[in-house]
């Protein structure tokens, strides 16, 4: 009969499946399809699929590639499939026979997804991922790059959710992992002199993707080191979109390694990139870089913050502002969760120091109002009593502490005197501004 | 995420080891890896290639040990005829003879799990009982650095053996447990033994601290459970961060890690105090990182923490030295009080850090010369790490059980 070597088991479960669907269940499914009709609609996607090849139409085939795209043809071929079931013999007897590796798992993909057996249909379009990498390598030109990033993107896809199947009944989600190690293979059949280099960019930020998902963030390193250092890539030939997704990521990592001025570089450069009609994509990219911004001294707008639907940060930009301790306390602990969740919190702790800088120039222009020639002396237990006032505890050993190391870390000019338990400012900008540079380690 | 709240404390579940005992189907770690099982893999399995068995996954069955004693009886004959033992197996000081009561199985770089005869390896059962006897050692009158060459290498083959009978289940989990606070304690210890090896001890010591406490996370998250998370769980998260309160290049940054740490875990008590820690430290506040220590740090936390004191000093000494009014030196009384020091030990330090001091009418004082040079004692240097505290001092006489 033809079937491949798996199906004969799989064919009792599928058929109890499709009787499930049948006997009227879930509406949305598989609509009864003739034998005729299904036939039909398989050697149509072949003689698609065989035309877009010849043709070296890439845009076509990357359509007859994107399964998780949920396109009502691929559903409708995929109930074709399940209906017709010798799929196989037709894919022998059409033009398209020469690429069965990639359309004989291609097809058990779709039927795999269509009826919601994720692992299943992740496994059968790896294979004929791997099956359409060894083709692609035969072909000369570039046009099939894109059917080419389709596929690593699908293959992503699958893989995540193939991996919460797996994680829902209890087994090790490791799917994702092996879409990585398939993209690497990719990467490296992309990294040649030709003008296949250009996609490149691409599957580097499916990577990034897969290795943030996964926590494996430190395996970013080999692709930026082989992006940034390799001379067969030229940065500017890169799609922008592309470039874009990269600066993203890459400007992510410095922000976790606390690296402020190459985040901001980075992140400003996907920021101008970006178009300004992709809102969500901008959305992104602002919250990582206001974190950068707040810590090099740059506040942003309210109406900013407005717009793009960051108000977590209104807290934060007002604590900094005002000086008010307590209020930059409150805001990371009310967006506690998401804040930990994008990585973000331990930055703007410590902005902390910002906020007292803030505080004591306010004590130090109220007291400039009332007497400007004593005003730069500002006696400790005045800030005892400001922090007392924002219902923080602090005694003088701490605030005397804190004073020194505003002072250390040149965030005030001036001197401490202890025994007389007061800050002298400089009469010359005691309150030096960040401009651009964060706060010295 | 899902926000696990009722932190419904699981208590310790010793469960018979049986090779059906971990509900999930787990392929074998292969065991000439290090011990280390891949944190973001959230379980204990590697990649075995099988990608057409699906849903029928071949389970292998894992190995189980046989061996009944410490040291399977082939190792012990064999370590008698060279005469191979150490100090604590030694049968009335007999270099060449030892007994099943006293020998324990060596760590073995070169095994392999395919090669390996159930004999030669301890069930669970065993291997908790070889632990016991062996941590039950720290009581013993001998050297500190003999006694933790042989815990930190019959411990390792305590892992591996684990490891070849992939047992990732509750035991694994408080074995491992326990072997991580012996090298804390040991990390504490070790650098005030002053024997000429120190710095390359304790570099073998917090590498094999690091990985056994990686290993634990990927136990935790392979047993998680819905509701609740083991009794010590917060602790040793909290062990991770005051381990990492220097980041540097080389590992995963907090932030990063923090994003896979469980709410529940990130509000628990101990992680709430370690990242207060970590707050002080990244922002200098030596008076409060000292004063919170001294406070509520467990032991353990203090000896993870103790390193960075000096460190966190010798920056209160910088910042006073630097920012100090100069016509009011600084009183040392004052700052050993709030740096928490013997005084005598604070001059020491000034002089180690190239800073000046003179006498006023009460006492010793540190002027202040506005040099920016900082000084910074090597953070490997312990004679000033110590915390002056009685409660402390209590902690540390009360530390027997590990």
């Amino acid at each position: 009969m033809g079937y491949d070597a798996v199906l004969p088991l799989r064919l009792t479960k599928q058929l109890l499946i499709l009787g499930q669907i049948y006997s009227g269940a879930a509406a949305t499914m598989a609509a009864y399809m003739s034998m005729g009709e299904a036939h039909r609609r398989i050697t149509e996607y072949l003689n698609r699929f065989s035309d877009a090849v010849s043709s070296q139409d890439g845009k076509s085939l990357s359509r007859l590639l994107s399964i998780t795209s949920d396109s009502s043809s691929l559903q409708f071929l995929a109930d074709a499939l399940n209906t017709f079931q010798d799929a196989n013999r037709i894919i022998r007897q059409s033009e398209s026979s020469q690429y069965a590796d990639i359309l004989v798992p291609v097809f058990r993909a779709l039927q795999s997804y269509r009826l919601r057996n994720l692992v299943e249909s992740y496994l059968a379009f790896e294979k004929a991922a791997n099956a359409f990498v060894q083709e692609f390598r035969n072909w000369e030109s570039a046009w099939a790059l894109e059917a080419l990033c389709v596929i690593a993107y699908e293959i992503r896809i699958l893989a995540e959710q193939a991996d919460k199947e797996l994680a829902s009944i209890g087994k090790s989600p490791e799917k994702l992992k092996g879409a990585g190690s398939f993209l690497m293979k990719v990467f490296g059949v992309l990294a040649g002199k030709g003008p296949k280099r250009v996609g490149a960019l691409y599957v580097t930020c499916q990577l990034f993707k897969i290795y943030f998902k996964l926590g494996t963030v430190h395996l970013c390193r080999s692709v930026i080191r082989s992006i940034e250092t390799a001379r067969i890539f030229d940065f500017e030939e890169f799609p922008a979109r592309d470039k874009v997704t990269y600066m993203y990521y890459t400007g992510r990592l410095e922000v976790y390694n606390e690296n402020f001025p190459a985040a901001d570089h980075k992140l400003s450069y996907a920021l101008t990139h970006c178009s300004p009609l992709k809102e969500a994509n901008i959305r992104m990219i602002l919250k990582y870089l206001i974190p950068v911004k707040l810590s090099i001294g740059i506040l942003p707008r309210n109406s900013l913050l407005d717009k793009f639907n960051l108000t977590e940060y209104n807290n934060v930009v007002l604590a900094l502002k005002r000086g008010d301790l307590r209020l930059l306390r409150h805001a990371l602990e009310e967006h506690e969760d998401r804040f930990l969740r994008s990585g973000v919190y331990l930055v703007l702790e410590k902005l902390e120091l910002q906020v007292y800088q803030r505080l004591i120039k306010k004590i130090y222009i109220i007291q400039k109002q009332k007497d400007p020639n004593k005003a730069h002396q500002i006696k400790l237990e005045v800030i005892v009593k400001a922090l007392k006032w924002l219902e923080m505890d602090m005694d003088v050993d701490e605030v005397e502490c804190i004073v020194s190391i505003l002072i250390y870390k040149n965030l005030m000019k001036g001197y401490f005197a202890h025994k007389s338990k007061v800050v002298v400012l400089s009469k010359q900008d005691p309150f030096p501004k960040l401009n651009g540079k964060p706060v010295t380690s | 995420m899902a926000d696990r709240r009722g932190q419904r404390q699981r208590p310790m579940i010793t469960k018979n080891y049986s090779s059906s005992s971990s509900t999930k189907s787990h392929k074998p770690l292969n065991p000439n890896s290090n011990t280390r099982i891949a944190h973001a893999n959230k379980s204990a399995t590697v990649n075995s290639g099988n990608e057409d068995n699906i849903d029928e996954h071949q389970d292998i069955p894992n190995l189980v040990g046989t061996c009944p004693f410490m040291c399977p009886v082939e190792e012990r004959a064999r370590r008698e005829r060279l005469r191979d033992l150490a100090v604590f197996e030694r049968l009335h000081g007999n270099p060449a003879k030892t007994s099943s009561t006293l020998a324990v199985k060596k760590f073995c770089r070169t095994i392999s799990a395919n090669n390996v005869q159930a004999s030669d390896v301890r069930p669970v059962s065993v291997l908790e009982d070889t632990l016991n006897y062996v941590l039950n050692l720290l009581k013993s009158d001998c050297r500190f650095e003999v006694v933790h060459d042989f815990i930190f290498d019959r411990t390792r083959s305590i892992r591996q053996d684990l490891t070849m009978q992939n047992v990732t289940n509750d035991q694994a989990i408080h074995i491992y447990e326990r072997m991580i606070k012996f090298h804390i304690l040991s990390h504490h210890k070790l650098p005030k033994c002053g024997s000429p090896d120190t710095a390359s001890i304790c570099h073998l010591n917090m590498e094999q601290l690091t990985k056994a406490l990686t290993s634990l996370f990927s136990l935790y998250e392979a047993n998680r459970a819905p509701d609740s998370i083991y009794k010590d769980e917060s602790e040793f998260h909290s062990y991770y961060v005051l381990l990492h309160l220097c980041s540097d290049n080389q590992s995963e940054s907090l932030s990063l890690w923090f994003r896979r740490v469980p709410f529940v875990i990130m509000k628990s008590k101990e992680m709430c105090f370690a990242r207060r820690i970590l707050r002080f430290f990244r922002l200098g506040n030596y008076k409060q990182l000292i004063y919170t220590t001294e406070a509520e740090a467990s032991y353990l936390q203090y000896c993870i923490i103790e390193p960075y004191i000096s460190e966190i000093r010798a920056l209160a000494l910088s910042c006073v030295n630097y920012g100090g009014y100069k016509l009011q030196p600084y009183p040392l009384a004052h700052l050993s009080k709030l740096l928490m020091m013997q005084e005598s030990d604070l001059e020491s330090l000034c002089v180690d850090c190239g800073l000046q001091m003179s006498s006023d009418g009460t006492g010793k004082v540190l002027l202040s010369t506005k040099l920016t040079s900082t000084c910074n004692p090597k953070r490997g240097y312990q004679k000033y790490c110590e915390v002056v505290s009685e409660r402390l001092e209590r902690l540390a006489a009360e530390v027997s059980e590990l």
